[in-house]
């Protein structure tokens, strides 16, 4: 048994009935010690007492020789049970007479007479006294008496002390089993509360305090923790509901922003439908537009031409000044059909490598008419060691173009200078930096300048022309080759308009377009008419596919006059047919056609291991130059033709007039 | 006849021990015999008290009167010489006869066995006076005499009448009367 883990209850209780049993146990001890040792002298009292009147008694008989009287007088102690022997000494040492318990007749007796007194001996206690006669010594007196009376007395005190301490044990267990629910009642009430507390959580609880001692301390600290705790549990479950309040009212706030933002993303939705629409919408209008605005050009072009030839010279001013309205309308409608291209994200980017300076040569050719229009001196400074770019040269030449025409437009008897450079920084750059002392702009106009629609001012557009969309166009071009277009300008100073660009372009993902889908099958086919406008057998037969009557017209004249032998198709199944049995030198081919369109004309062509090999300019109004191109078609024009392009391009694949003449020969 | 018995026993003594033995039984005064009488004289004085007219100051002497042999006079004051009781010395005075109790002036009187046939006579003599008579005549404490030594088995022993002590106002301690036998006085006799 632990003493340990005993309870309180019996640990106070055995604390009690062992203290007491224990200070009773030695109170009693010791008195019992007291006693025996205080009776011992009691008894040596007594048997010198004994001694004494035996020797008193015994005198007579020895004064006057009666050796029998003293026998009579000692056997007197018969009386006496303790009394083992007792024998009258004579003066001289002899024995006079003698006395021995009945039951003990052989005691020890001692060698030699002592001196008067008392002295403990093993378990007796023998005496010696003087047996004299008024004041004279006659003899001694031995008395021998056992220690059973004292043997008797510790026996009998040693048991009564025995059932003492156990009744008063018992006493003592039974008084402090009351005593004890003092301190452990107390105790025991504050544990189970604490039991209580922690099994059912109940913090409402409380112990009840019975004393104003450490106990009842300790039950006051234990109810005020317990006061403490139910505050913060409180405190604790108003905060789980705040929170859960708060949480239900971000749910319901979460539940809204979505409801909100279904809402925008479907307002988001309708508005990119809405823009895809217009942008389809645009682009269906423009090519639209631009179907007889070929037809205006084209026919102004060919009559101003015919006219000069035929000598009528005063209406060659008004066909002029018709051509000219016409392509100012034409690029006003490649703007706005490119910007839409570029918002419904249709602009691809086609890369290639090549030479910079041709490029730049070109461009600044071509501007020449309009730099000169306002008589002012261009500038051009190349870098040597410009070399190659890689980049897409269509969309690089487009912003070129619209820096230096705009540089040209907004400046007066000035000086316009380029200046291209290839510099070195985190990599390659080429920078094209175009400068111009013409009107300049404020801040507001520059903060305006690469806004959609937004020209410096609504009075620019009507004093100078255009769309307003360039910069925005060439500046969204430079971000889809990774570059960018800054302006430094000050009004009525100039401006500087400065395009960094990577010197290798890397290829994002290109938004290529699919092609368009087949516009409904017409099921009558087409009747197929190969309209020979000019017959030259020794020239290169270029066979012209297009639905559109016009197109098919003046591209055969404009041919015809560039000594080409133009055969045309006004559908896609007739062109091939004339492929095959023409095998002609060169195809152009539109795409946008009923039938077969202009994209599985050209997969069949070069499907076709006999036709493979003829190069296909595809002339259309779809601009995806970059998917035509890889589709296999070797140059990629925009309709409306532009004569002199058209020109370049079919120039490539003349044959050389020596081999002509060779073969003409 | 007691006596007598004696004799006839100190007779065959003699006879069976020798001349020795006769001379020691018939010189009574310094034999062992009267050796222990005079201790046993001596010690009866430790044992009776007397009035105290007997006495006139405290250092008198106790006187004993011997009557009838002057060797055991002189044996019992060789016992008692230099022994005291009480302060009180020893003193033997040897007398030759007693006609008047004045003559005794004494505390204590031995009657040799010679003088027994005046014992009766001295009783009478000294009724009423406070002396411890000793005699070792059979019959005499009978006669009214105090003390009376005897033989027993050639042992010393004595006999004592009480009321005789009485008369003479002595008391005797109940120790020397426990030793003693005890004697009425013999009316018929007197």
């Amino acid at each position: 048994m632990n003493l340990q883990n005993l309870s309180i209850k019996r640990k106070l209780t055995l604390m009690a009935m062992l203290t007491s049993s224990l200070a009773l146990l030695l109170s009693s001890a010791g008195f019992l010690i007291y006693d025996l040792v205080s009776f011992r002298k009691l008894l040596s009292k007594d048997l010198t007492t004994q001694a004494e009147i035996v020797a008193y008694n015994s005198a007579a008989a020895m004064a006057f020789k009666d050796d029998a009287s003293a026998k009579v007088t000692l056997s007197a102690l018969t009386a006496k049970d303790d009394i083992v022997a007792a024998v009258l000494y004579t003066t001289d040492g002899r024995v006079f007479a003698r006395y021995f318990r009945a039951n003990n007749p052989a005691a020890a007796l001692p060698d030699h007479l002592q001196e008067k007194g008392y002295r403990f001996a093993g378990n007796y206690i023998e005496v010696f006294s003087d047996v004299t006669l008024s004041g004279e010594r006659l003899g001694t007196l031995f008395l021998q008496s056992d220690m059973q009376r004292w043997n008797a007395r510790a026996r009998q005190y040693a048991g009564i002390l025995g059932i003492f301490v156990l009744i008063s044990g018992g006493f003592a267990w039974f008084v402090s089993s009351k005593l004890q629910t003092l301190v452990s009642g107390p105790i025991l009430h504050l544990e189970q509360t604490m039991r209580a507390v922690s099994v059912d959580r109940n913090y409402g609880v409380r112990a009840v305090k019975s004393s104003a001692d450490e106990i009842g301390r300790l039950i006051d600290g234990f109810n005020t923790m317990l006061s403490e705790i139910q505050h913060r549990d409180k405190a604790v479950q108003r905060a789980n509901e705040d929170l859960k309040t708060r949480t239900k009212e971000l749910e319901r706030e979460i539940i809204h922003r979505k409801r909100t933002q279904e809402e925008l993303l479907r307002a988001k939705h309708a508005a990119e439908d809405a823009s895809r629409a217009k942008s389809a919408f645009l682009a269906n209008m423009s090519h639209e537009l631009r179907t007889p605005l070929n037809a205006i050009i084209g026919y102004s072009e060919m009559l101003e031409e015919e006219m000069r030839d035929s000598g009528e010279a005063e209406n060659i001013r008004d066909l002029q000044r018709i051509q000219a309205a016409g392509k100012h309308l034409l690029s006003l409608i490649n703007d706005v059909l490119d910007l839409s291209k570029i918002e419904a994200g249709k602009m691809g980017i086609n890369l290639e490598t090549f030479d910079l300076q041709p490029i730049v040569e070109e461009i600044v050719t071509t501007l020449r008419p309009a730099s000169e229009k306002n008589s002012n001196r261009v500038i051009v400074n190349l870098a040597d060691d410009l070399g190659s770019m890689h980049a897409d040269v269509t969309k690089v030449r487009q912003i070129l173009f619209n820096l230096l025409s705009n540089a040209c437009k907004f400046t007066d008897h000035g000086t316009i200078t380029l200046d291209v450079v290839r510099q070195t920084r985190d990599k390659d750059w080429i920078t094209f930096r175009v400068s111009d002392t013409g009107i300049g702009m404020t801040p507001e106009q520059q903060f305006k300048l690469f806004q959609d629609f937004a020209q410096a001012d609504s009075s620019i557009v009507r004093k100078y022309g255009g769309t307003g969309l360039g910069l925005a166009i060439s500046s969204r071009f430079a971000q889809m080759m990774q570059g960018y277009i800054r302006v430094e300008s000050k009004l009525g100073e100039g401006s500087t308009f400065t395009v960094e660009l990577p010197a290798t372009v890397t290829a994002v993902t290109a938004d290529v377009t699919p092609p368009p889908a087949p516009a409904p099958v017409r099921q009558e086919r087409a009747e197929t008419t190969a309209e020979v406008l000019e017959m030259n057998p020794n020239a290169d037969t270029i066979l012209v596919i297009d639905d559109d009557a016009a197109v098919r017209d003046l591209m055969t004249r404009f041919l015809g006059k560039l000594g080409f032998h133009a055969v045309a198709a006004e559908n896609g199944e007739a062109g091939l047919r004339l492929a095959r049995e023409l095998r002609p030198r060169i195809i152009t081919l539109d795409v946008v056609m009923p039938g077969l369109n202009g994209w599985d004309v050209l997969a069949e062509l070069k499907n076709n291991p006999e036709l493979a090999s003829i190069p296909v300019i595809m002339v259309t109004i779809i601009d995806n130059e970059a998917l035509g191109l890889d589709r296999g078609a070797s140059n990629y024009l925009v309709k409306p033709i532009d004569r002199d392009r058209l020109a370049l391009a079919l120039d490539k694949y003349r044959t050389r007039p020596v081999e002509l003449g060779a073969a003409s020969n | 006849m007691r006596r007598l018995r004696l004799k006839l026993a100190l007779a065959a003594t003699f006879l069976i021990c020798g001349l020795q033995a006769r001379a020691q039984n018939f010189d009574a005064a310094g034999s062992s015999e009267y050796l222990v009488k005079a201790g046993f004289i001596y010690n009866f004085a430790k044992l009776v008290e007397w009035p105290a007219a007997s006495f006139t100051s405290s250092g008198q002497p106790i006187v004993i009167g011997v009557l009838g042999s002057d060797s055991f006079a002189t044996t019992l004051e060789r016992v008692v010489e230099g022994k005291k009781i009480e302060l009180r010395p020893f003193s033997v005075k040897r007398l030759k006869s007693l006609k008047d109790p004045k003559d005794c002036a004494c505390q204590m009187l031995f009657i040799a066995a010679a003088e027994s046939t005046h014992a009766e006579e001295i009783i009478q003599l000294l009724r009423g006076a406070s002396v411890l008579t000793i005699a070792e005549t059979p019959g005499f404490s009978k006669q009214g005499g105090i003390i009376n030594f005897v033989l027993e088995d050639s042992k010393v022993r004595f006999e004592v009448n009480v009321d005789a002590a009485k008369h003479a106002g002595l008391n005797i301690s109940s120790r020397l009367l426990s030793l003693a036998k005890i004697v009425q006085t013999n009316m018929t006799v007197r």
